[in-house]
């Protein structure tokens, strides 16, 4: 967001012809933000996934904040990220496409030539392969999408040939892929841009669910976030009868509306929000 | 070719009386040089329409050409007539006169929800001081759908040309055409006909040599079903998550930034081109009372030639599934048929009996007409496994904004998951139909309706399907006689054997998420 953290050897903008096209966009779409899915697609084919710098730019050129397009690249599921591989085969599992084996007879075969199930990235990064949902062409199943191009009816012979020619292409083999074992890929939420961490965090990898959260570490970091202690009393205790000057009985699960239960809503907030991380 | 240009009065009147749609049909009738593919059986075609509605034969209008080699290009539109129809209106007809001849025509939104394109087009919110826009939803997501395709990819003219016209009647200057990520080549395609529209000034600046400015913005998205819903295709127009709003306000009040905005189908858009050519009367010629015209319907599943037909709405489903379709696969027997895409509930062969494909026959049903894809299932299906696959394709899709969708579809997937591996719990059954219940009506958009009807249809038409994967496990035997304890009165259902699952769809990657 702020470019005074940016170090230089970062890049700021796309090839010229790529800003060029930004630049129509820009003046096409009634705002900046607005042009954000054509953004990506622009950032796709430049860096060829959307890799984090990939993110960053797409961030500054249409005026939001990393973290929005963050979100929206998590959240549509067509864009290439950088833990597919090169070649990144989609493969519909949707019902129609699913009915009479389909689906599975497309997915052995890819099997069969990469060694890769869905969910899985060849050793070299070469080949992924994904189930995904319905791809619109259910009249001719399988279908399979693979290098911004659509295949229909893509089983037996023409996914074979198919596979031999992109093999080919690399100069790689069956045999080898047969030989490596594959790896899974990690689909998880990478973490922002190194330079986002706080002063001393080295951090650059995926989060893992059971690492500490860093951006909520007491005292440090510029925040110098405050974490409130621990509940003073747990939450099932059953607080007496009339308490709450009603005359009813409250387990103390209501909140901010008993004001004399055994818990103030406070400590419940700081609980939840702050160190949500941890729990993930 | 030339008789598709006759009948266009290019610039005269709006409202043609019935007389006109006489001749077009007649020339229509005698000047097809072949029929329909499979079409309707011909009768003595121009009749004076004495009674309620005489069978008038009926060939593809948004589908004529696309077979045709360079279909997509402005050249092969030109020559068949193209943009003759824009250049007849914009600027002469006062759009009042447009938006009343589409509500005359009774045309329905093609999208799914049937609803009357004329007023949804009078609902424009006037006078705001806002810019007006028209979002064209080419997201095309509901499973078992795939007519937009055709349209995008082989006649992407007819649309843009809908679009000026749409966008003249209701006082639009910008258009954004919305498709779905997938559609890469129908993206190309699309893009390449605005282009060409541009070059020729049929879109942009004084369109026509008249006073009226027009922009087309073709935005591609990127893989959610969501966007499908007009609400979340705004937002991620907008450049963000595709999240639905609620409404009110509607579109046409608050939309696209804020402005009122018009959300229509690319098949509705691009059937205003044709009845806007040839009138009202040639438009309602065909079709039942409430839903005249044509539609293009998918056929998909276990017929012999599964694929897009384009038919005059209220023929019969069987005529659909024996004579478009060829009839069952391999002398297969009907078990099921999904009618108008995957969220609509499904209907069994004696409902199929009684169905004809219009908005009120399948609402009659308890179903629904939707997107028009209809998918054929046969006895070999397993309709535990077709169930689950369709769970999780709504749990993957469901945005995650309203809890009891992005919690319901987890929790239908979840359990379907369980019966798809012959291992349902003891009142899981009453369980799947409890969640759908709880789903319907409590969500910003209707995703949630989408994964529970089906559900509730299942429950319904194939219990028994579900109880015969009950497993009897001894934890589950404890809880069915502490359940009995509590409540006496409460029903346990006996499982019978659980048969091996011959459809075996998602069971490696479903654990991913």
């Amino acid at each position: 967001m702020s470019a005074s953290q940016q170090t230089p050897t970062r890049r700021t903008e796309f090839s010229p012809e790529r800003m060029a096209k930004f630049h129509e966009y820009a003046e096409e779409y009634p705002n900046k933000r607005s042009a954000l899915m054509m953004v990506l697609r622009l950032a796709e084919e430049e860096f060829g996934s959307i890799t984090d710098e990939a993110m960053e730019i797409t961030a500054n050129l249409c005026n939001v904040a990393v973290s929005h397009v963050q979100g929206m690249v998590t959240f549509y599921t067509h864009f290439k990220r950088p833990f597919h591989g090169k070649h990144r085969f989609m493969v519909c599992a949707t019902l129609m496409c699913a009915l009479e084996n389909n689906t599975d007879a497309a997915l052995d075969q890819i099997k069969a030539k990469l060694g890769i199930k869905p969910g899985q990235r060849t050793h070299d990064g070469l080949f992924s392969c994904e189930k995904v949902e319905c791809l619109a062409d259910c009249d001719q199943p399988p279908v399979v999408q693979c290098d911004n191009e659509h295949f229909c009816s893509m089983k037996g012979p023409a996914l074979d040939k198919y596979l031999d020619a992109l093999l080919q292409s690399e100069g790689k083999s069956a045999a080898e892929y047969a030989a490596k074992a594959p790896v899974t890929m990690d689909t998880r939420v990478p973490t922002l841009p190194a330079h986002y961490n706080f002063a001393g965090e080295t951090d650059t990898g995926a989060r893992k669910s059971d690492d500490k959260d860093p951006y909520f570490k007491v005292g440090e970091g510029p925040l110098n976030t405050k974490v409130p202690g621990p509940l003073a009393t747990p939450l099932t205790v059953p607080v007496a009868d009339g308490v709450n000057g009603k005359g009813t009985v409250s387990n103390g699960r209501t909140g901010h509306d008993s004001a004399g239960g055994a818990f103030n809503g406070n400590s419940g907030n700081g609980s939840h929000g702050k160190n949500g991380a941890k729990h993930v | 070719m030339s008789d598709a240009a006759k009948p266009n009065p290019a610039g005269s009147g709006d409202v043609p009386p019935a007389k006109k749609a006489d001749e077009s049909a007649a020339q229509k009738a005698a000047g097809s040089p072949q029929p329909a593919p499979a079409g309707t059986p011909a009768t003595a075609a121009p009749a004076p329409a004495p009674e309620p509605k005489p069978k008038v034969p009926f060939s593809p209008v948004l589908l004529k050409h696309i077979n045709e080699p360079n279909s997509h290009t402005l050249a092969h539109y030109a020559a068949r007539g193209g943009y003759e129809t824009a250049r007849g209106h914009v600027g002469v007809t006062p759009p009042g006169d447009l938006i009343k001849l589409i509500d005359d025509s009774g045309l329905r939104g093609r999208g799914g929800a049937g609803f009357p394109t004329g007023k949804k087009w009078s609902f424009l919110a006037k006078g705001t001081g806002k810019p007006i826009y028209l979002a064209v939803n080419g997201d095309e997501s509901e499973p078992g759908t795939f007519k937009d395709r055709y349209i995008l990819e082989r006649d992407p003219h007819q649309l843009v040309e809908g679009v000026i016209l749409t966008c003249y009647a209701i006082g639009s200057k910008h258009a954004f055409i919305y498709l779905r990520g997938e559609f890469i080549l129908g993206f190309q395609r699309l893009e390449a006909a605005v282009q060409e529209a541009k070059a020729k000034g049929y879109v942009g600046k004084k369109i026509f040599g008249q006073e009226v400015d027009l922009t087309i913005t073709v935005v591609r998205g990127a893989g959610a079903y969501i966007c499908g819903e007009e609400t979340g295709m705004l937002s991620s127009i907008e450049g963000g998550r595709g999240y639905p709003k609620i409404k009110p306000p509607f579109p046409a009040v608050s939309g696209l930034f804020g402005s009122p905005t018009i959300v229509n189908n690319v098949e509705t858009i691009s059937a205003v081109t044709h009845i806007v050519k040839n009138g009202v009367a040639w438009h309602k010629q065909w079709g039942t009372e409430k839903s005249p015209g044509f539609k293009i319907f998918c056929l998909s599943g276990a017929v012999k030639k599964p694929g897009v037909y384009e038919v005059p709405l209220g023929i019969t489903m069987r005529e659909m599934i024996d004579t478009y379709g060829g009839g069952m696969k391999d002398g297969r027997t009907l078990k099921a048929v999904i009618p108008g895409g995957l969220s609509a509930p499904v209907l069994t062969p004696e409902m199929v009996d009684k169905c004809t494909l219009d908005y009120e026959s399948l609402a009659a049903l308890g179903s629904m007409l939707g997107s028009g894809g209809i998918t054929v299932l046969d006895q070999q299906v397993d309709m535990i496994s077709a169930i689950y696959n369709t769970m999780r394709f709504y749990h993957h899709d469901s945005c995650g904004q309203c809890t009891p969708c992005r919690e319901g579809t987890g929790w239908l997937e979840k359990v379907a998951h369980r019966f798809h591996h012959n291992e349902g719990h003891q009142g899981d059954v009453e369980l799947l139909g409890d969640i759908a219940k709880n789903m319907r009506g409590r969500t910003i958009c209707v995703l949630a309706d989408a994964a529970a009807m089906p559900m509730q249809s299942y429950l319904q038409h194939f219990k028994q399907d579900f109880v015969a994967k009950v497993k009897e496990t001894a934890f589950v035997e404890k809880q069915r006689t502490y359940r009995d304890e509590i409540t006496p009165t409460a029903k346990t259902i006996t499982a019978t054997g659980a048969g091996p699952s011959a459809l075996d769809v998602g069971s490696n990657g479903s654990k991913q998420r």
